[in-house]
């Protein structure tokens, strides 16, 4: 990844952001999985997202369980 | 609004959902509703060489296009398992523009081709974007469904 530059039309720029939370949102389920299987607690992982437990939880449990 | 669809207009957004699942995403977006109609897959799609794998192509293309245009590289076949996804504000559009368009053409029941028309109704957003990319001309779509 480099420097983020700036689109020049709106629209481009728009879709760069939609993209951006695709590749976050993406990024967050991979990590949230790992972190998970290595043991961390979902204290520890909502922590480090900077969003409360209970988001974390709502958002990945269901997905995860057996790991945690 | 679900009331007015015809069981074929609920497979299609049942499906959808399975689509944003599938592609590990956290939303059911106005594409996943295009990657359900073109899994079928949908004669009028078909014609203009969109069967899910295409729409898929065309995707994850103008995804690394929007990335590209800030300076991100980012390999977008990797996927996690997803939650529930919520139904987000672009499925929602197109269901919405799919009502005026099916009493538009005199139909009382809202049916798969009227969600099409719903989803190539977006003059902005991800699916025109990415049909743009792929050289396909959604007005010649549209006036074909």
């Amino acid at each position: 990844m480099s420097t983020v530059k700036a689109p020049s039309e709106p629209a481009d720029g728009l879709a760069a952001v939609v993209a951006l939370r695709r590749l976050a949102d993406r990024l967050e389920a991979e990590q949230v999985e790992r972190a998970i299987g290595d043991g961390w607690s979902w204290a520890l992982v909502a922590e480090a997202l900077g969003v409360t437990r209970q988001a974390v939880h709502k958002k990945h449990a269901s997905r995860l369980k057996g790991l945690g | 609004m679900f009331n007015r669809f015809t069981k074929d207009a609920r497979t299609v957004v049942v499906a959808a959902r399975e689509e944003a699942l599938a592609a590990g995403s956290s939303t059911v977006e106005a594409e996943h509703l295009l990657l359900a109609l073109a899994r079928r897959p949908h004669p009028v799609l078909q014609r203009a060489n969109l069967d899910a794998e295409a729409v898929t192509e065309a995707l994850a293309a103008e995804t690394a296009a929007s990335l590209a245009a800030v300076g991100v590289d980012w390999d977008v076949a990797s996927r996690a398992r997803t939650g529930e996804p919520r139904f987000a504000a672009s499925a929602k559009l197109a269901l919405e523009r799919a009502l005026p368009v099916a009493v538009q053409r005199g139909d009382h029941r809202l049916t798969s081709d009227h969600v099409l028309l719903g989803v190539l109704e977006a003059d902005i957003g991800t699916v025109p974007r990415a049909l743009k990319l792929a050289g396909v001309d959604r007005a010649g779509l549209r006036a074909a469904v």
